[in-house]
């Protein structure tokens, strides 16, 4: 007994005096750490997730449809929804009465969220090109290739930073933690554009001109389209108070210069039908230069990389529909596609009479066709089914906002890419963040602001594309085979239809075209903010269409705040003020 | 009345006898003898001499004693009695840490719970039956069985000190866990023990994971007396929420409140919510009267059929196939909540001799919930037993719990809304049930995308939550050479919860296009080998005790899930994973930590007047960076028995008087397992835990443009690690004195705590430039926490049997931020100019308000704000921000800059009490026993929720009855603001005007209770028998600026309300 007694005292001596280091190792599971990303595979698996991270989103804080930004805040459109307090945050985004950001009222829905997102896509990009710095192109010869396009996408992302907010911190993947923290967003607006589109010049250095077999991939000419878009909105000088006080030349010429490689790649066309751009079963379409690209039943655990970020705007009254009626059409929209008796925008009268469901019929008033493919009208085929006639039903809140529906955006419930998620709808039609037709339209402006542009082939540009919009009724059919809008639209004809297609006119119209090509897709406020006139524009709209909804009579957009959104006050506090706030908030 | 006369005429006799103290057999002085005549002491050699008479019951008492009760018989005389030393006295042992010790020796802060407290608790947990009994354990529920819808309730000791986890380290026979399940999951009656070890004296001999504080819990294990002894309990109770249901408008008079807010925007209100209501009014804007509300008579204007036009709600169904319902006027609450039974029992079986002894326990708990379709039920066992051998010098035992929960929680609908929430806010023109008898809800234009809550929780009613438990230990111990005792503990803390989430498809507002199944499951292992060599040593009038152990820890955790979508049937018994023919998707993971300690423990005692303890810890955790995996944490207690010292021979009215002081460090691990470490995941598909059905967060991507199938994918990071990360560390100071008076007669004890907390692990939101997965744990804030806990007590006995005992106790604790680095800053409210620094984590940061804009001129007048003077009343009515500050150009603050905006805001209050209180009375009478008791909090500032709804209206949902009473022209009093559909000021910003004084008391709990006499008790073969009705929850005194009905729904409208209670009950021992 005795002897048993030291034994257990001697082991329980041992036991106290005993090292624990291997005992208290733990590694992941199921994990990697950043010294396991060294491989090709790695590498290019990083550059996937950075593809994954520009099109991570859904409607609380979008950074792929640009509706709630830009849409809403333009004269194209109304917020929509249950009340004008449902996402109220949307409300004060379209009349402008957002106070700052701090006051957003949904914490991180909206703005300050998409400013999150963003920069998430960014640091995605920026540990793919760190990864991909660290190989050789004999290790990975798709490396070059994947460093642009991780420069594509960085491009990107910043771009669409800067037309909401304007003042942004910019960084590249060569900075640590403690650097980026150092960053401010105070580099001055020129240099700023400089840095987004070196990106994208990087891009076009390093990437092949085309990607067979991977559509989703940047390549040379989509860098190329893009740079046209950075060089595009640099070009238009503003000072501090955003006004515009100037064109940039140079920058113009690089736009016609940039447009028109792509143009003469022969890679890119205008599909035949407008609809394409807009239908499932088109993804990918010889228009589509660069396109987010979604995917249903593919694992994932919603079931689908679905594009999310319109999913607000189904119908809350339409069949196999249920919510939430966002994103509505503005009357001014609606008149803007009636034309003239010569087919042509009714420039100046387009608005004196608000157009009723009386007034668009096959006998009513002539209408661009586009407004078919656009806007959902009483009676008339919706997306494209003449079996499912668009009903004002299906509006959520009509007193407020009715008369209207979206309907580029929408896919019929009946489509193969068409998923329900509880109150919400996806789909996984790809959302184009390029197309050909914008390419076409962007080389046209710079035509037109170039001191030595070519006036006739903005023309020509302008008039493919109505051309094409007048080749695009096919689809819009009632069961009966009549259309059911009066559709007049032909081209520009100067000296027959216009009496002279000079800078002025040409300007006019291709701002008119953009809207009608866009419309509802989102650039329209970005548009009006480059050209310097979103002030005029929007005040004037709101004195009219406040006559006709009424919820908009405090809505008042004030020049030299409202261009931008605030710096997301979180942000500021998080950088302990080192960001400045934009003016005016 | 037989008996009546026989008593009354009883014969007067003399008893005479000697009381002893049953385990020293010694006699005892000054046990008083009580009959109905009078009432002796007994001498110093423990003798006694009374008048009583046959019949009557002499009682014996003496402080520290059970009292006893002898009958009085003719044959009555000489006795002999022997004392038994009752469990609350000074003299019971309690556990404080690897080891028991005595009460009167504790020197930390400890609180000893007495069980009363606890016994007839029909609450899911001694936890909750705890909630104001114990000062300085603050415990915040809400009113479903848990007390955290499914989860834990708030419990904080002592307030707060880390900015993270505050859930105390639970100690359940020798096994530590921080598993709350395992302490709630107990039978009260198996329960011997509770301390609450509330300073860094007193607990930190468990180091590492005692800053929140630590729970010792101790279970009966056996009988000494050879006896078998039964012991049954049960009770059934039943549940309302009806006294604390809010006023919500009705279907006519939220028209009218609709009506009056679209008036006051100067916006049609026929164009407004036409699709619900239209009006009959005069159309004047500045002189508006209502003549009518015309509410569509149906409901739901879609099926699947495109309606005709032109469709109008107001005509109604305009086909055949068309499933307009007529509306409704349903009071949401009635329908979402019911009645609740709650029926608990438990035996259990206890015996043993001095060698062996055992308890064996089965608990049962079904509470058929509160809401629709929830319920939460609970079996459990106990199994203890002990034996010894070699002498007494070696000694095995086991202790072991088990428990299966099984649970239906209260669910969100299909867009994410609390189930309690839309019973507030649906609007009630809504019908509960379809004329088909299917449920009804929110269809067509004018609603929202929200359902009916009764058909979510119909629809959730499969999704079990299901969860075993098994918590126990097997241990040795062996006395190596008298006194020097080894111990060896092996425990384990096993966990396999199992969650069933059917996502069924209804038939009313939005529904799923698709159902799903899926079932996740988490398995939580921790095994514990505690090793302790304790030596105690008695020398003159010295005592000395030494500890000295080793503890290793090792827990794994893991998880799986599989989720299944499109089932034929929405059937239980067809809800199985393989029979659904839609995707199939499958996850897992898995994760641990390791702790390995060394402690020791030394007391010193001189005299019963002189104690000292000194405690040292060294952990050693994987959860911190390779470079600091050790933490050390020492604890030194000093205590003064001052009723021993000689001086204080001749004051008799002092019994106890005892000051404690202590100083000690204790640490804090709880953060996550690999909190150290940078991870990049493989996230296929993953959707964010936000918007887990709608926001996608993975990696995969379409690169090819094949739309479907399996897609590329690549690595994303999810946490940027730690190398440095530490120990979080409290110092802590404790000054405490207890006392007793006229022999204990009034008790209580008195601390003040100073505690520091250094270092504390916290991940801060970083600044969203840094990007994805680039939140780390760092070492960063510290904070102070002072408070005192103060609690009294008089106990009283009179003749008769008339005994009373009142217990008050309050405490209070205030914590303040002392040092924040910058990087952490923006985790707490504040902003550039306003650091949480010199504040209560706690603290409300917002906007001041100063009473309502009588007119537009004053509004004009007022400091300006975009939109305030939006509508027809042109910023009349109109709550008024008071301009606090401005910014200079370098962004400082200056003083008022005549207008509101961010830099407006300020301090508003903290959202937890300063002064929690509770009072306890009990009252024994003969056979009756009364208790009594309530408990509130005050200075506390909460969000009231309900304000909220009584001062603002959305076209969507519903709204309390004070917006009738809103600001108008003509109704200038009212402190509402003027209702608004636009609310261009902004109102719903954080404000003093809903962030109000929460304070209040609730009476919690009145019992009374009846024990059956012996006779009566026997003839059923019983030992004792005692009945008891009680109710819980009876009704609330509180601030006047909170509107809530109860003033614990505060915060959110997604909490379950607090029932209230009423039960009866049976204890009966054999």
């Amino acid at each position: 007994m005795k002897y048993n007694s030291i034994k257990i005292l001697l082991a329980a001596v041992i036991f106290f005096s005993m090292g624990c280091k291997k005992f208290l190792d733990y590694k992941p599971q199921g994990a990697l750490s950043a010294s396991d990303l060294t491989t090709p595979a790695a590498a290019d698996g990083l550059a996937t997730a950075a593809y994954a991270g520009i099109a991570n989103d859904w409607w609380d804080a979008p950074i792929t449809s640009m509706w709630e930004y830009s849409s809403i805040r333009s004269d194209d459109a109304y917020k929509g929804g249950g009340d004008i307090g449902d996402q109220q945050q949307m409300d004060k985004y379209e009349q402008f009465y957002l106070v700052n950001s701090s006051n957003n009222g949904a914490g991180d829905f909206g703005f300050p969220g998409t400013w999150i997102r963003a920069y998430g896509a960014i640091s995605r990009i920026n540990n793919a090109l760190r990864a991909l710095h660290n190989l050789t192109d004999d290790e990975f010869p798709e490396r070059t290739s994947r460093i642009g396009e991780m420069h594509f996408l960085r491009g990107h992302m910043y771009f669409l930073l800067k037309v909401m907010f304007r003042n942004i911190p910019w960084f590249d993947e060569t900075l640590t933690n403690d650097e980026i923290l150092q960053v401010s967003n105070t580099m001055s607006n020129d240099e700023l554009w400089d840095k987004i589109a070196g990106d994208f010049q990087a891009a076009i250095d390093s990437l092949p001109e085309t990607q067979p077999g991977q559509p989703g991939r940047a390549n040379q000419l989509s860098a190329k389209a893009y740079l046209a878009k950075v060089r595009l909105y640099q070009a238009y000088t503003q000072d501090d108070n955003y006004t515009v006080v100037g064109i940039d030349q140079a920058k113009i010429q690089e736009v016609i210069s940039l447009t028109n490689d792509v143009i003469n790649s022969g890679q890119y066309a205008l599909n035949s039908d407008f609809a394409y751009n807009f239908l499932d079963g088109h993804d990918n379409s010889p228009e589509s230069v660069f396109a987010i690209q979604y995917s249903i039943n593919d694992g994932t655990t919603i079931g689908g990389r679905l594009s999310m970020s319109t999913s607000l705007n189904y119908f809350a009254g339409a069949p196999q529909y249920g919510c939430c009626a966002f994103h509505v059409p503005s009357q001014n929209l609606v008149n803007a596609f009636q034309t003239d008796k010569n087919g042509l925008p009714n420039f100046d009268h387009f608005n004196d009479v608000a157009l009723k469901d009386a007034d668009l019929t096959a006998n009513g008033v002539t209408m661009d066709p586009r407004i078919d493919h656009t806007i959902g009208i009483q009676g008339h085929p919706f997306k494209y089914d003449p079996l499912i006639p668009y009903d004002h039903s299906w509006e959520r809140l009509a007193g407020v906002y009715g008369g209207f529906g979206t309907m580029k955006e929408l896919q019929l419930a009946s489509c193969p890419c068409f998923k329900k998620l509880g109150p919400f709808y996806g789909t996984s039609v790809n959302m184009d963040v390029i197309r050909y037709d914008d390419v076409l339209l962007m080389n046209a402006e710079a035509q037109i602001q170039s001191t030595s542009g070519n006036l006739q082939t903005a023309l020509n540009e302008i008039n493919q594309i109505r051309t094409r919009a007048a080749a695009s009724t096919e689809l819009l059919k009632k069961t009966d085979g009549t259309f059911p809008s009066n559709y007049k639209i032909d081209i520009y004809k100067p000296g027959v239809n216009i009496p002279v297609w000079d800078k002025a006119t040409a300007f006019k119209a291709l701002q008119w075209e953009r809207r009608m090509e866009f419309a509802m897709e989102s650039p329209r406020f970005f548009d009006l903010v480059r050209w310097g006139i979103a002030e005029p524009t929007l005040n004037a709209f709101f004195a009219v269409e406040k006559t006709r909804h009424p919820f908009l009579s405090s809505a008042h957009f004030t020049h030299g705040t409202h261009e931008y959104f605030p710096i997301p006050q979180e942000q500021i506090t998080f950088t302990n003020g080192l960001y400045k706030q934009n003016p005016g908030y | 009345m037989a008996f009546l006369v026989t008593a009354s005429f009883a014969q007067q006799k003399k008893v005479t006898g000697v009381v002893t103290d049953k385990k020293t057999h010694s006699p005892l002085a000054g046990v008083t003898v009580q009959s109905k005549k009078q009432m002796v002491t007994t001498d110093t050699s423990g003798r006694f001499s009374i008048t009583t008479a046959v019949g009557e019951t002499l009682v014996f008492s003496y402080v520290g004693m059970k009292a006893l009760n002898v009958p009085v018989t003719a044959s009555t005389d000489n006795l002999t009695l022997d004392l038994e030393v009752s469990e609350s006295d000074l003299t019971q042992v309690v556990v404080t840490g690897y080891k028991s010790e005595r009460k009167v020796d504790l020197t930390g802060a400890v609180s000893v719970v007495n069980l009363s407290t606890v016994k007839n608790s029909t609450t899911s947990s001694p936890m909750l039956a705890l909630q104001g009994h114990v000062p300085g354990l603050y415990i915040q529920t809400d009113g479903s069985p848990t007390g955290g819808n499914g989860g834990a309730p708030t419990i904080l000791i002592r307030g707060v000190n880390t900015l993270g986890n505050t859930n105390p380290l639970y100690i359940i026979d020798g096994v530590p866990t921080t598993r709350y399940e395992n302490f709630a999951n107990l039978n009260t009656s198996s329960i011997s023990s509770i301390q609450v070890l509330k300073d860094a004296s007193a607990s930190s001999i468990y180091g590492s994971r005692a800053s929140n504080g630590v729970i010792i819990v101790t279970t009966k294990n056996g009988a000494t007396d050879n006896k078998t002894h039964i012991q049954f309990n049960t009770s059934i109770t039943r549940q309302t929420e009806k006294p604390w249901q809010e006023d919500l408008l009705s279907s006519y008079d939220r028209g009218v409140a609709l009506w009056r807010a679209a008036v006051n925007d100067g916006t049609d209100p026929n164009n407004t919510v036409n699709q619900i209501y239209r009006y009959d009014w005069n159309g004047d804007y500045s002189k508006p009267a209502l003549n009518k509300v015309l509410i569509a008579p149906f409901v739901g204007a879609t099926n699947n059929n495109a309606p005709q036009p032109p469709y109008d709600p107001f005509v109604g169904p305009y086909s055949g196939t068309d499933s307009l319902e007529p509306a409704a006027n349903t009071n949401w609450q009635d329908a979402l909540y019911k009645p609740a039974t709650v029926i608990s029992g438990d035996l259990a079986i206890s015996g043993g001799s001095s060698k062996s002894g055992f308890l064996m326990d089965f608990g049962y708990y079904d509470n058929s919930g509160l809401i629709e379709f929830t319920r939460y039920r609970r079996y459990n066992a106990k199994i203890n037993s002990h034996t010894s051998a070699f002498n007494d010098k070696l000694k095995f035992g086991e202790n072991l719990e088990i428990s299966r929960t099984s649970q239906v929680n209260s669910t969100t609908d299909v867009g994410g809304a609390p189930t309690p929430e839309l019973s507030l806010t649906l609007p009630p023109t809504i019908p509960l049930y379809k004329t088909d008898g299917t449920y009804g809800g929110p269809r067509g234009a004018g609603y929202s995308d929200r359902n009916n809550p009764v058909d979510m929780q119909y629809l959730n009613r499969f999704n079990t939550r299901g969860q075993l438990l098994v918590i126990g230990n097997a241990y040795i111990d062996f006395e190596i050479i008298k006194s020097l005792v080894f111990h060896t503990s092996v425990g384990f803390d096993y966990s396999d919860a199992l969650a069933k989430n059917a996502a069924l498809i209804g038939d009313e507002g939005p529904v799923r296009s698709f159902n799903s199944f899926g079932q996740q499951q988490a398995k939580d292992f921790t095994i514990t080998w505690t090793n302790t060599l304790s030596y105690n040593l008695q020398f003159g009038k010295s005592r000395l005790n030494l500890l000295a152990g080793t503890e290793a820890i090792k827990n794994d955790f893991s998880t799986f899930g599989a989720n299944t979508t499109v089932f034929a049937l929405q059937d239980q018994s067809y809800l199985q994973l393989s029979a659904g023919v839609g995707a199939q998707t499958n996850n897992g993971s898995a994760s641990g930590f390791r702790l390995f300690s060394q402690f020791g423990k030394a007391f010193y005692g001189y005299a019963d007047k002189y104690l000292a303890s000194f405690t040292i810890r060294r952990d050693g955790s994987s959860r911190f960076g390779t470079n600091n995996p050790y933490g050390v944490f020492p604890a030194f207690t000093l205590g003064w028995r001052i009723n021993n010292e000689d001086f204080f021979k001749g004051i008799n009215f002092v019994s106890n008087l005892k000051l404690r002081a202590g100083i000690g460090t204790v640490g804090n691990q709880e953060i996550g397992n690999l909190s150290s470490f940078t991870i990049l995941q493989p996230n296929y598909g993953t959707s964010s835990p936000q918007f887990p059905l709608w926001l996608n967060t993975g990696s995969a991507y379409d690169i090819y443009g094949v739309n479907t199938g399996s897609l590329p994918s690549g690595f994303v990071q999810i946490q940027k690690g730690n190398p440095d990360l530490k120990w979080e560390s409290t110092k802590e100071t404790n000054i405490g004195l207890d006392f007793g008076f006229l022999n204990e007669t009034i008790t209580g004890s008195f601390d003040y705590f100073s505690r520091k907390t250094s270092d504390i692990l916290i991940q801060p939101p970083v600044a969203a430039a840094l990007g994805e997965g680039q939140q780390q744990y760092v070492n960063g804030a510290n904070v102070d926490n002072k408070g005192w806990e103060f609690v009294l007590s008089y106990n009283h006995k009179s003749a008769r049997g008339f005994t009373y005992a009142i217990t008050g106790s309050a405490s209070h604790w205030a914590d303040k931020v002392t040092s924040l680095p910058d990087n952490v800053r923006p985790a707490y409210p504040g902003d550039a100019n306003h650091s949480i620094v010199g504040h209560s984590r706690f603290s409300i940061f917002g906007y001041e308000t100063n009473g309502i804009f009588q007119s537009s001129q004053e509004a004009m007048d007022a400091p300006t704000q975009p939109g305030v003077l939006d509508g027809t009343l042109a910023g009349a009515g109109r709550l008024r921000y008071v301009d606090i500050a401005g910014v200079d150009s370098l962004g400082h603050l200056t003083g008022p800059d005549g207008k509101i905006d961010a830099n407006d805001q300020t301090w508003l209050g903290t959202t937890l009490p300063k002064i929690e209180f509770g009072i306890n009375i009990d009252v024994s009478y003969r056979n009756f026993d009364l208790s009594i008791f309530g408990s509130g909090v005050t200075g506390k500032t909460g969000f009231d929720p309900i304000k909220q709804l009584n001062s603002f209206v959305q076209a969507r949902s519903n709204f309390g009855p004070g917006t009738l009473n809103a600001w108008t022209p003509e109704n200038t009093g009212s402190s509402t603001p003027a209702l608004s559909l636009l609310n261009h000021n902004g109102e719903d910003r954080i404000s003093n005007y809903y962030y109000v004084n929460a304070s209040y008391f609730k009476l919690r709990n009145v019992s009374l209770g009846y024990n059956f006499s012996k006779n009566i008790a026997s003839k059923l073969k019983m030992e004792s028998l005692r009945i008891y009705v009680s109710g819980q929850n009876l009704f609330a005194i509180k601030s006047k600026d909170f509107t809530a009905k109860d003033p614990e729904r505060v915060n959110s409208l997604a909490l379950w309300p607090v029932p209230t209670s009423y039960t009866i009950g049976l204890n009966a021992n054999f």
